[in-house]
């Protein structure tokens, strides 16, 4: 009927971030995975430290199998992923059966790579799946309102993770310029001194990442 | 027909059924699940004729349960009448005191009927249930047919089959014509109802916002959604997927927490269409099943088309008498209970249940009915790339507008235990597409 509610609203921009946990954290982990083969056995704590989640893992197989597939670990990829169906499953009616099957289908890969000896290998569908998502959506949603929150969360959740890893400027400024120049194409109520912010902290010449995180963190008004 | 193609594509359109979350949920050991719901692609056939017969025996039956409600919650003239004993109308749980008097909008009661039906070997049609509270299950045909036309394009072209993705747009009528301006809406318990895919799959394609209790507020004497900047837009039809006494806990359960404070007040007033109205379970209580074809002859003076299946009434010594003698031969069903629970075959009972049954049953005569057992016709699935029998029902729908539409589809449901004549997919029964021939 065109017209949607907070609790929509806020849905959308969930998925949009957990979506982008799910595609940024697996391309992490693959290549973490792939380090602490011979390069850095114990790489694993250096990664949950800088994406601040707690190091609960015993060793470096166990966190290569639980971070990645544990239901029960709630920072784990698949807790993400699983979240981001949660959200997905009761918009059908905003974004359309199509695009839903694709984090539907999402969830059934990751299941498959689970039981899989070759997990990295099968990891790839996930991420495949979750880029058609963004790439249906993009095509097939009507409302330029519902596409622009799920880009909203995803660029709140790319700016968040890359600030996390204290990556470099020009990752962050191009993704602050994207979120700058669609946050007032949605109907999401924000706290424009928090936008101002992470526009000012990208460009300085020494990044403050702690104060960016609890910038773009805090955007949104509750 | 080209059925190679058909079946040969089976394990695909499964696949794709899953691709697009069609599911069910269930609780088992307090855990929620979802469930795929399996789909064989060997179809019901029914033959045009058939249905034409089906469709008269559906419209009568549902027209004259409308009227039943009415007159129930109105004047009552069946009941004076002596037709229905008072017993079986105010003992019911289906009963609402609170619909006395109550008129829906264009005094619709029943806009989706699911009508529960099975063939018996010599081809003759049975009714076995009247759903007029939330029957689900239309959107598993409705996908599957779409299915397997991109499977197996080459069956469909020259067989002459019914389309069936009408189902949507005769939702949609069904909505709109009691529609008191506004919006259309389908209020959802949440995703963690067993049919959520119904109800998110039906939003979509009838147009209509899926809602929950929360999004949705009674102000004024009129019934609004609010949007995520607090503007009101007003709703004029409402088909709840949810339980009448959860539909408002200042009318109904005051423990609700899904539904709506003060809707059934605007409702009273007019002011919004439920579908299907509160109240409707007096009318597909398993005791009042008994009396559906007197109530056809009372309203419409005409003799039913479709027959239930034989049905005793243990409230009457005539009927307990006979069942107590042939006890063995007899299903027994617990009038309260839905979902193929509460079904027993007395054939199936040790010494010691049928010993402690039978004293329940002295004691709490209205509690039960017996029927014959009918010998279903079986239908074929693929089981391991054979075919192979099993029993089958038939949930057919009729949606009422100004006149009842019988949709051209319905849900055919089959056991996949082969000793078995549960096909709930509750209890893992599978389900088929419907198709109804055209020439």
């Amino acid at each position: 009927m065109g017209i949607i509610s907070v609790e929509h609203t806020y849905r959308l921009y969930w998925l949009g971030r957990y979506s982008e946990r799910v595609y940024t954290t697996a391309g992490l982990y693959a290549k973490s995975f792939d380090e602490m083969l011979d390069l850095h056995v114990d790489g694993y704590a250096d990664f949950c430290r800088r994406l601040d989640i707690p190091n609960i893992y015993t060793s470096k197989e166990d966190f290569c199998r639980r971070y990645c597939f544990d239901g029960a670990d709630e920072n784990s990829i698949y807790s993400n992923l699983l979240r981001a169906y949660d959200n997905a499953v009761v918009l059908r009616e905003e974004i359309g059966s199509e695009p839903l099957a694709y984090i539907q289908l999402a969830v059934y890969e990751m299941n498959k790579a689970k039981l899989s000896e070759a997990p990295l290998i099968e990891l790839q569908r996930v991420t495949d799946n979750i880029l058609a998502f963004w790439g249906i959506t993009d095509d097939l949603i009507e409302s330029e309102n519902v596409r622009n929150i799920i880009k909203i969360g995803k660029r709140v959740e790319r700016i968040d993770l890359l600030a996390r890893l204290h990556m470099s400027r020009e990752d962050l400024r191009r993704e602050a310029c994207r979120l700058i120049g669609r946050i007032d194409r949605t109907c999401l109520s924000y706290h424009k001194e928090n936008l101002e912010e992470i526009g000012r902290l990208v460009e300085a010449e020494e990044i403050d990442y702690y104060r960016l995180v609890v910038a773009v963190e805090t955007l949104l008004e509750d | 027909m080209r059925d190679f193609d058909l079946y040969a594509h089976t394990e695909q359109v499964n696949e794709l059924l899953a691709r697009y979350g069609v599911k069910f949920g269930i609780y088992k050991n307090n855990e929620f699940r979802e469930q795929l719901f399996p789909f064989d692609a060997i179809p019901r056939v029914i033959e045009k004729a058939d249905f034409e017969y089906l469709e008269r025996g559906l419209k009568q039956r549902v027209i004259a349960l409308n009227l039943f409600i009415r007159d129930i919650y109105g004047e009552k003239k069946i009941v004076r009448d002596k037709v229905v004993p008072e017993e079986f109308i105010y003992a019911s749980s289906g009963y609402l005191a609170q619909c006395e008097g109550v008129m829906p909008p264009r005094g619709v009661y029943t806009h989706i009927a699911g009508i529960d039906l099975v063939q018996a070997k010599d081809g003759g049609w049975y009714i076995l249930e009247d759903n007029l509270r939330v029957p689900s299950g239309a959107s598993y045909p409705v996908i599957a047919r779409e299915l397997c036309r991109r499977s197996s394009p080459k069956t469909f072209e020259d067989i002459g089959v019914e389309d069936n993705r009408n189902y949507a747009a005769l939702l949609k009528w069904t909505m709109d014509y009691v529609n008191t301006g506004g919006h259309n809406v389908i209020l959802t318990p949440g995703r963690y109802n067993a049919a959520y895919f119904e109800h998110s799959f039906l939003a979509e394609q009838t147009g209509a916002h899926l809602v929950s209790g929360r999004e949705l507020t009674v102000e004024g004497d009129h019934l609004y959604f609010i949007d995520y900047s607090g503007r009101k837009e007003r709703i004029g039809a409402v088909y709840r997927r949810i339980s009448d006494e959860y539909l408002d806990p200042m009318n109904f359960n005051k423990e609700s927490l899904i539904g709506i404070p003060h809707i059934y007040d605007i409702y009273r007033k007019g002011n919004v269409a439920l579908l299907n109205a509160p109240g409707n379970g007096v009318a597909d209580d398993k005791g009042i099943y008994y009396f559906v074809p007197k109530m056809i002859k009372y309203y419409l003076g005409e003799d039913a088309i479709l027959n239930n299946a034989p049905t005793y009434l243990p409230f009457y010594k005539e009927d307990m008498d006979y069942v107590l003698e042939h006890f063995d031969r007899l299903v027994l069903k617990d009038v309260a209970e839905a979902g193929g629970y509460g079904v027993v075959f007395a054939d199936k009972m040790t010494k010691r249940e049928k010993e402690d049954f039978l004293v329940l049953l002295k004691n709490e005569p209205r509690r039960f009915i017996a029927q014959e057992v009918i010998d279903f016709r079986d239908i074929d699935i693929m089981e391991d790339g054979e075919r192979v029998p099993r029993k089958a029902d038939l949930r057919a729908f009729v949606l009422m507008g100004e006149e009842p539409v019988v949709w051209k589809s319905g849900l055919t449901r089959f056991s996949r235990n082969p000793d078995s004549f549960i096909v709930n997919s509750s209890q893992g029964g599978g389900f088929k597409d419907t198709w109804v021939l055209s020439r």
